[in-house]
């Protein structure tokens, strides 16, 4: 049995789907579930919403947090905010998952100052899934995992390779892929090109790492074919790559409802609704939870601003998977077999007479 | 009305006060399925020995009905099961160690042979006639009834609370029986009942809910802080505690039988929380509550310790908090609840139940 830690004071309605996902969860799923925020606020909104009291607790935050301010001035100001509650009841217990849609920054601020970090990991990553054309995995997985997407803004060669192996390791277990297809994400499919710090990495990886298949660069547009299962990247690249997905896939939603505006072009929308309908499942973001924050000790995942009610349950699903499957521990033993296994075979300077 | 002319919630019971206990059974006491034909001839052909009662539900009774006080205790069942049941439901009861006083079971045969169809299904016309026919005149009485949220329990309870309480006259019972399209040889016997029993005294300390199908609390909100909706009796026998009607032997027993029906620590402590956090348990129960247990762990030998760390932690994530209980509502509009209700329970019908209400 999981125990989900759930951030009340953000996402839609100013955190109220959060509340009433929490709700859900606790009817639905035989999981323990902790509400953070505003103990006399979630009382009153709990009278109203059925719910099972044996499975949800509160745990008071009584500080706001001002998500206009950056991570250090929120924490200094606002010490006994719902994120810092939170992360204090994940570092407590090893089984806790924290899901929290509040400000990206402050979430992995707080994480790497409250939690420990994996041993050997320098910077956390945050994974985003992505659906991509061809699926992955034994269980046909039509989603692929891109990190980082904004945990750690200017990465070095020594981070790319870690967030590859933490990738890996995160996708072996989630997608059930024995050796997951990792390939990082640059300006052409070779590397001459590239930035130091990719063709660092890349040259790194070349070297047969273990418990995954490094498959060499690739260049964004191909980055919904499916070709590799995890693609890394820094966090500043990464959150800038899946805003742009994100975009698409919302024009194409505007470009259908302007369709409508002509009677011929509506009757056929209206014919394809079905198919429409389908794609619309396959791209919906809050069909995939949120994004795990990788690097640390325990799990937190970082849902939208703006998730509902949906995305939420997700996310505790998500949260409730990687306690049962043991993810944590997992991407901790992918990165020291990685760090072995580089540190075992000689770099070219050492190799060199 | 202004709140200083509210009544007082009961204080502790005084010693030797006699207890009436009132029973529901199905959804209350046993876990029963009754939503579809289906389960309903499943229910009829159930041996005793398979029908399992909610959990924690037999150990509170038969702590609350303890030999030692058995002579001052009193339990009388009141089932919408038809009487063709009750050889088998004594036995489920006996082989739980409860015997009742009274058992009192629909006479749901005769109601359809004299084509009563209405009653068969409907409950206020039954159960408050029973209620009131297996009223004990006698002084320093005091009643805790358990209900469930499956059908019209505390609806029916409060009625009967406030007709022994002198605030439910002949007028407004009437047209409650009436709206409740009650066959008119009921209310007759009702009335005559309300005629004898009218202004008693404050004698329904409690009503307890048991919230089997996890209705929203603010559903009995209006009813007052004489209705506690539990969602398991760990809750009840907490407030039985904290009033005095149960001994802390009696809530460890509670507690033992929860456990042993795969209730965790954790589980407990959020009910403990939950409690808390409405108001109708205080911090001074828990801190007493604490003692109690850490005494059975140092002289009965239990191993409580574990359900003290998760109390604590439970109290300690709220800061210090200090609620005032629900309100004692004098003046319950009985027919703007029932017809809300109604309307609640047609909206499900047409539309089905939402989860989100």
């Amino acid at each position: 049995m999981a125990h989900i830690v759930l951030d009340t004071c953000a996402g839609r309605d100013g955190g109220r789907e959060a509340l009433e996902a929490a709700a859900i969860a606790s009817l639905q799923l035989d999981h323990q579930i902790t509400v953070v925020g505003d103990e006399s606020e979630i009382t009153a909104a709990l009278q109203k919403i059925a719910h099972d009291a044996e499975r949800l607790r509160v745990a008071h935050a009584r500080d706001r947090c001002d998500v206009d301010l950056d991570p250090r001035e929120i924490l200094a100001r606002s010490p006994r905010n719902s994120v810092a509650v939170g992360l204090e009841i994940v570092a407590r217990d090893p089984s806790a998952v924290l899901v929290s849609a509040n400000q990206p920054g402050l979430i992995v601020f707080a994480a790497q100052q409250t939690l420990g970090r994996l041993a050997q990991v320098q910077r956390a990553a945050l994974a985003a899934v992505y659906p991509t054309l061809r699926p992955h995995g034994p269980a046909s997985d039509p989603f692929a995992l891109l990190l980082d997407v904004g945990a750690t803004v200017q990465c070095d060669a020594g981070d790319l390779v870690d967030f590859a192996a933490m990738g890996a390791a995160y996708a072996a277990k989630i997608s059930r892929i024995d050796r997951p297809r990792v390939a990082l994400l640059s300006n052409g499919t070779g590397v001459a090109g590239a930035p130091s710090r990719v063709r660092e990495a890349h040259r790194r990886l070349l070297g047969g790492p273990p418990g995954f298949e490094y498959v060499g660069c690739l260049r964004a547009d191909h980055v919904t074919t499916g070709d590799a299962d995890v693609i890394v990247t820094d966090g500043f690249t990464g959150d800038v790559l899946l805003r742009t997905l994100e975009g698409v896939a919302a024009t194409g939603e505007n470009l259908i409802r302007r369709a409508a505006e002509k009677l011929q072009w509506r009757l056929g929308v209206q014919m394809l609704e079905g198919g429409i309908q389908t794609i619309r499942e396959f791209t919906d973001w809050e069909n995939y939870g949120g994004a795990p924050l990788l690097g640390v000790d325990r799990a937190v995942i970082v849902a939208q601003a703006n998730s509902g009610r949906r995305a939420f349950l997700n996310a505790i699903r998500l949260g409730a998977k990687i306690d049962r499957l043991q993810v944590i521990g997992a991407v901790g033993e992918g990165v020291a077999a990685l760090r072995d296994h580089l540190r075992a075979k000689p770099t070219d300077e050492e190799a060199a007479p | 009305m202004s709140d200083d002319q509210q009544p007082e919630p009961p204080q502790a019971l005084q010693q030797r006060r006699f207890i009436h206990l009132r029973w529901d059974l199905d959804k209350t006491y046993l876990r029963t399925e009754f939503d579809t034909l289906k389960d309903l001839i499943a229910t009829f052909r159930q041996k005793a020995e398979d029908k399992v009662a909610v959990a924690g539900a037999s150990a509170l009774l038969r702590a609350l009905l303890d030999p030692r006080e058995r002579t001052h205790r009193r339990v009388t069942f009141i089932s919408g099961s038809p009487r063709q049941m009750r050889k088998v439901l004594t036995r489920k009861l006996q082989l739980d160690g409860v015997e009742p006083d009274m058992f009192i079971l629909k006479p749901n045969l005769e109601n359809l042979l004299r084509g009563r169809f209405r009653a068969i299904r409907g409950q206020v016309g039954y159960k408050l006639k029973a209620l009131l026919l297996s009223h004990m005149a006698a002084e320093h009485v005091d009643e805790y009834l358990f209900g469930d949220d499956a059908e019209q329990d505390a609806f029916i309870y409060s009625v009967y609370a406030d007709i022994l309480a002198g605030r439910l006259d002949a007028v407004s019972l009437a047209a409650i029986l009436t709206t409740c399209k009650v066959y008119r040889h009921d209310v007759d016997e009702i009335m005559a009942y309300h005629r004898q029993l009218f202004a008693s005294g404050e004698v329904v300390r409690r009503i307890f809910i048991h919230l089997e199908r996890r209705s929203p609390l603010d559903r009995f909100t209006p009813y007052g802080g004489r209705v506690v909706a539990i969602y398991n009796y760990f809750q009840g026998a907490i407030v039985l505690f904290e009033i005095g009607a149960l001994e802390p032997r009696g809530l460890l027993a509670v507690i033992e039988s929860m456990e042993s029906q795969g209730y965790t620590p954790e589980r407990l402590a959020n009910s403990l929380q939950d409690l808390m956090r409405r108001g109708v348990m205080h911090y001074s129960t828990v801190q007493k509550l604490s003692q109690e247990l850490a005494a059975a762990e140092t002289t009965m030998g239990r191993p409580v310790s574990r359900f003290l760390h998760s109390f604590e932690d439970v109290v300690s994530a709220l800061e210090n908090i200090q609620r005032p209980g629900p309100r004692w509502e004098t003046e319950i509009n009985y027919l703007g609840l029932y017809h809300e209700a109604r309307f609640r329970r047609q909206q499900h019908r047409f539309l089905g139940i939402r989860l989100l209400d």
